[in-house]
């Protein structure tokens, strides 16, 4: 819907005043149609998204059957769908809709669940279409995590690898994937599997990390992506592994690929001290310094960090 | 795209840029209303950093901030008639804390209104409508803080905060970041508020230091400029989200101070006063608080501290007794 206004028209002004007879507690389906005019030209007055929820559930849901409240609320998540096409960063929206997809009602026939779980599961291609326009909106990360959790949604672990192995292939830079991937990992290895099955995953994303690094070795992401899965370096034949493939590719993009191989050679230094690798470390960290004089004050840190480590 | 850009900090032309937002009722005030108490506390502030706290009037601005206060919620709203919400709560107890006049607000309804947006998990909801983020769990702390002390201090406190500092560490992420809910990515803003709200509640133990002062280190772009999160555009604002996360975690020296001074001067409007978001597009006060913010922090002359804590002006913070460990930039004589 647009609304037509002109600087002088005071018509948001008097619009706004009329709302704001809230102890008139004016709860009618005129009111109703005038946040949605409101809420149209502003989706961020959030007071009146309040207001709209109190309109619907004190004035209206009570005097309607199950049917009508369903057709309700299917209104209210289209009229949230064209705000968030217009402006798909602004939480009150997203809010709302949350909202919305909670008070479903119960649908009066046999399937109890059906009306509910038609809108949930409607939701996750809704999201999906969002994040094809920007994989990168966090608002809509956050609604997918939020519609993965409900009980009406089947969706496993596979599949939500799937789906990130999706984005990051199109994009090795989705940073908001890798951080998703980090999180369906995080899950499963609190659930506990076992050390073979966690042996293979840990290897076939290893080979997922390096067809990211030979894409764009610059890209910091893929490499804080790559540092959490050595952790703390206690596998250090993997350590081993992973230095020689930097070291490897050392020559198209030293910058990014030094920083890290500074990290992982420090973590073998606390296996096996010794002071030339030691000393290796720290010219690694001076030509870093050159390489990137931005942050030359934190590689200057890690030297100094490396001087003092202890020697045992 | 204006083509003289600027050196130097243009602190006349904001404190008229500031000044003059308030009176130019036109469309644009009537469409953020819903941010209207934010932006007097973002001015305020602004003019404090630059000295010149006087240039709006205080009894106006107490007058303001009272009127917006929501009887039925107990707390502050945006705007007059707006409904309670824990940020324009927030920003009306720190304009109120800046006039040194928090005795003029029902300090016990506000202190309850705070306390009942506590969630289960931990975290606070923005109001009783139920929007939870790790923002509205740092203000429910800053604002506390403000306050009083013993509102967060065990055998007075009157919300729970092991919870509160539960929910933060299990917003943490692989990069060291933190999110604004559990699974939530990475953001420099969120990083902020988690960092202010440990911060606050001596908890910075449980971050990861060098991961995380690494991931905000590679936040500067070769423009100087700041980005949020990896692979976005550089911006304004994240000079201070940034700047201040590494100040609490006393890493400031991690990235290049003068390129972000230039880039940060470059997005002032020389004309009509104000910094925006980057070079060329329209100033707003949100801007220029966080682009003289993140200018003080990095030690440029002629500029009042500020703490990265509260953003607020640091003598006022360390006169209430609530300095934290944060490290600045030294000042620059000229
Ligand atoms: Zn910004």
């Amino acid at each position: 819907m647009s609304v037509n206004y002109n600087k002088n028209s005071p018509s948001i002004k008097t619009r706004y005043a009329k709302l704001h007879q809230k102890e008139n507690k004016n709860y009618t389906p005129e009111t109703l149609s005038l946040t949605s005019q409101l809420l149209s030209i502003n989706p961020e007055f959030y007071t009146i998204w309040n207001y709209r929820r109190q309109i619907l559930t004190e004035g209206i849901f009570p005097l309607k059957s199950a049917t009508e409240v369903n057709d309700l609320i299917t209104a209210d998540l289209n009229l949230t769908m064209s705000a968030l096409r217009q402006n798909p960063k602004v939480y009150w929206v997203w809010n709302h809709r949350r909202w919305c997809l909670e008070h479903v009602p119960e649908n009066p026939g046999e399937d109890q669940s059906n009306w509910r779980k038609m809108s949930w599961v409607k939701e996750l291609r809704v999201i999906e279409s969002f994040l094809d326009a920007d994989p990168r909106n966090f608002h809509a990360w956050n609604y997918r995590r939020y519609v993965l959790q409900s009980p009406y949604v089947d969706h496993t672990w596979e599949q939500e690898l799937n789906y990130t192995t999706r984005k990051i292939e199109s994009n090795f830079s989705n940073f908001s994937a890798w951080h998703q991937r980090s999180k369906v990992y995080t899950s499963l290895w609190e659930r506990g599997i076992n050390d073979e099955e966690l042996k293979s995953i840990k290897n076939q994303e290893f080979n997922l990390i390096k067809q990211a690094i030979y894409t764009d070795p610059g890209d910091q992401s893929i490499w804080l992506y790559h540092r959490w899965l050595v952790g703390e370096g206690k596998d250090e034949e993997l350590l081993r592994r992973e230095i020689e493939m930097i070291e490897e590719l050392l020559s198209i993009e030293p910058d990014r690929c030094l920083d890290t191989l500074i990290h992982y050679k420090t973590l073998l230094l606390r296996h096996r001290y010794s002071l030339k690798d030691r000393d290796e470390c720290i010219t690694l960290s001076s030509r870093l310094r050159q390489l990137d004089p931005f942050r030359d004050g934190r590689y200057q840190d890690i030297a100094n960090e490396l001087l003092s480590m202890p020697n045992n | 795209m204006k083509s003289n850009i600027s050196t130097e900090l243009l602190v006349d032309s904001h404190v008229k840029f500031i000044q003059s937002l308030g009176e130019d009722r036109d469309l644009t005030y009537h469409l953020t209303t819903h941010l209207r108490m934010n932006a007097v506390y973002w001015a305020v502030t602004a003019l404090c950093i630059m000295g010149r706290k006087e240039a709006l009037d205080r009894e106006q601005m107490i007058d303001f901030v009272l009127s917006c206060w929501d009887d039925e919620a107990g707390g502050f709203g945006s705007h007059p008639g707006h409904d309670a919400h824990l940020l324009s709560t927030l920003s009306a107890i720190q304009i109120l804390t800046i006039q040194d006049a928090v005795d003029r607000m029902d300090v016990p309804r506000v202190v309850k209104f705070i306390s009942s947006l506590q969630t289960s998990s931990g975290t606070f909801a923005g109001d009783h409508y139920g929007e939870t983020d790790t923002r509205f769990s740092y203000c429910a702390i800053n604002a506390l803080s403000l306050l009083d002390m013993k509102y967060l201090t065990p055998g007075t406190a009157v919300i729970d905060v092991d919870k509160v500092i539960d929910h933060i560490s299990r917003c943490r992420n692989f990069d060291g970041g933190f999110g604004s809910g559990v699974g939530a990515e990475s953001h420099a803003g969120q990083v902020w508020v988690c960092l202010a709200a440990l911060s606050i509640l001596g908890r910075l133990d449980i971050v990861d230091e060098k991961t995380l002062g690494w991931w905000l280190a590679e936040r500067q772009l070769p423009n100087g400029g700041l980005n949020g999160r990896p692979e976005k555009l550089e911006d304004v604002c994240y000079s201070f989200w940034v700047l201040s996360s590494l100040s609490i975690l006393r890493k400031l020296h991690w990235i290049n101070r003068d390129a972000l001074i230039s880039f940060i001067l470059s997005a002032q409007d020389p004309d009509d006063g104000g910094i925006a978001d980057r070079p060329g597009d329209m100033c707003d006060v949100f801007h220029t608080l966080f682009g003289i913010a993140g200018l003080s922090l990095l030690g440029y002359p002629n500029l009042q501290d500020i703490d990265p804590v509260y953003c607020m002006p640091a003598k006022l913070i360390e006169k209430k007794g609530l300095k934290k460990t944060w490290l600045a930039l030294p000042r620059h004589l000229s």
